[in-house]
């Protein structure tokens, strides 16, 4: 911490001298890219950080209880589908699920929700709709695909999941404390873990944008199953916020409808700054387990419900 | 910590960079984040100057966990690299992957007056979706900025966010009869249409009459 606080010092003692030196078209366009990222996703982990933190401080554990089904293999579908009220995208959906998870919601239904929510949401279909004009079961499949896929992975999670790898938020409930006071609390506890983890996934995916020689995409799109696959990477690594990249998703033009449909499967529920700020908010051997499921349960869905829809 | 990252928001939005880096309908919920990461701020900073005053009761306070320094490094970025918006390198990027602009359900004239402005994806749609039949005829005039062809010449070229920098799509437009400018100098390129494409049926062609270097425009992005 010392260290980098007297990293800062020196860089901003040299920076009229830097300023004019760091003028590299690829180190610019990587740094815009960072820093929009980050401001793109603050609002968003502010939004989801906060309503974290009012169901910490408001709601009651035995609302939860009453809400879901008893049994977990039904809570899974519910919860699932419940990610379709949630108008975020995939940053505020962390930090809601891990506070319903240390409120008693069952762990698999919680994390049904993490991954249907940045997914199925009216913005989402919304944005999928206009940016397919001639494709209108181009959303339909998305949103099938992304609930379906949710679904199958709370319930592996259920079944197969063990309660070790997840490290469970802790409960902040401290007794005799004002509500507020509670809810300032884990507002600003929340906000300091996932705020740095948004940084690195910033970072790495700022550099993946301007790295990732385009050629590379050519080739992967002359080969059907390949192209399926190398969009799901490409997903992860660009990190685009759900609302916008079925956007880019109809850019890719030289791609297969059902290798764009992976895209848009693959990138609300697993890339690099998601996968960064999972590791922060449940523990590193939870991500490690819990994102390649996803990314292969996802990849299997699009390709289902493309061959299936589009 | 968060002080810091809420400055950096309220500086952004308030001093109107921030549509470098999104899209500017984004400016009230900027806003509204840069006001909750203060009030966090002063609520923190409040209690542990009123946790020194008590002398601590021991627990309940974890400090700033290390992750969190990290939130440091966009802040330095903005004052270091001062990135400005992306231009022609990002462009560049995109020539082999062709962008689509949506078929538009009807094309409607294009407003009275010659010339006209025109943004450039709505010159593509005309162009590629219209057969150029609502361009025909008249003087257009399209703001954007320079990316040289390696193989000679230059395009119009104008980025579309829609969302923030990282989902970034070239909309460009071929300038034919045109002296070759450096890459990124902001132009206004008056001239007409001509039917035919150089290659990438998604790029249209227009004819120069009068190329106009310009300062770059307060939102850069279409």
């Amino acid at each position: 911490m010392e260290i980098l606080a007297l990293a800062a010092v020196a860089l901003l003692l040299l920076q009229p001298f830097l300023a004019g030196r760091l003028t590299n078209p690829a180190l610019q366009a990587g740094a815009t890219i960072f820093v929009s990222i980050v401001i793109q996703a603050l609002p968003f982990l502010v939004l989801g950080v906060v309503l974290s933190a009012a169901i910490a401080a408001f709601v009651p554990d035995s609302f939860w209880q009453k809400a879901l089904p008893k049994r977990p293999g039904l809570a899974v579908p519910v919860a699932g589908c419940a990610g379709a009220v949630l108008p975020g995208c995939e940053c505020a959906s962390v930090p809601v699920s891990g506070s319903l998870m240390s409120r008693g919601v069952a762990p698999a239904a919680a994390l049904a929700f993490l991954l249907s929510a940045p997914a199925i949401n009216p913005i989402v279909v919304i944005s999928t709709f206009v940016a397919f004009p001639g494709e209108p079961m181009m959303a339909v499949a998305r949103f099938g695909a992304s609930l379906v896929t949710a679904v199958i992975v709370g319930w592996i999670w259920l079944k197969w999941g063990r309660g070790e790898w997840l490290r469970v938020p802790s409960r902040r409930h401290i007794e005799g404390q004002a509500r507020w006071q509670t809810f300032a609390a884990a507002a600003t506890h929340d906000l300091l873990h996932a705020g740095g983890f948004l940084v690195v996934g910033g970072i790495a995916a700022a550099i993946l944008n301007v790295a990732v020689p385009q050629q590379w995409l050519q080739t992967l799109a002359e080969h059907p199953a390949l192209a399926i696959l190398g969009l799901a990477l490409l997903a992860v690594l660009l990190s685009i916020c759900s609302e916008a990249d079925a956007f880019v998703a109809a850019s890719l033009t030289q791609f297969s409808l059902t290798a764009r449909l992976a895209f848009l499967v693959v990138g609300p529920m697993v890339d690099l700054k998601l996968i960064s700020l999972q590791a922060g908010t449940f523990g590193k051997s939870f991500m490690y387990r819990f994102a390649p499921t996803t990314f292969v349960v996802a990849v299997l869905m699009a390709t289902l419900f493309g061959w299936w829809l589009l | 910590m968060l002080l810091l990252l809420g400055i950096l928001l309220l500086r952004l939005t308030l001093g109107g960079s921030y549509v470098y880096y999104v899209k500017a309908s984004m400016k009230p919920f900027l806003l509204l984040t840069a006001a909750v990461l203060l009030a966090l701020a002063v609520w923190s900073l409040w209690q542990s100057w009123r946790r020194t005053e008590e002398h601590d009761d021991g627990h309940g306070h974890d400090g700033v966990p290390r992750v969190a320094w990290l939130m440091v490094l966009p802040v330095m970025v903005v004052f270091l690299v001062s990135p400005r918006p992306l231009g022609a390198f990002t462009a560049a990027r995109q020539l082999a992957t062709a962008p689509v602009v949506a078929e538009p359900a009807e094309l409607l004239p294009l407003p009275a007056g010659d010339p006209v402005d025109v943004p450039i994806a709505d010159y593509i749609t005309r162009a590629v979706w219209g057969q150029g039949q609502t361009l025909e005829g008249r003087e257009v005039r399209l703001t954007g900025f320079v990316t040289p062809d390696p193989e000679g010449g230059w395009w119009v070229t104008r980025l579309g966010l829609a969302c923030c920098a990282a989902d970034a799509l070239s909309f460009r437009a071929r300038v034919l009869d045109a002296e070759d400018l450096p890459a990124n100098s902001w132009v206004e390129v008056t001239g007409r249409w001509v039917p035919g494409d150089s290659g990438d049926p998604a790029i249209p062609l227009i004819e120069a009459d009068d190329v106009e270097r310009v300062p770059e425009p307060r939102n850069p992005y279409e």
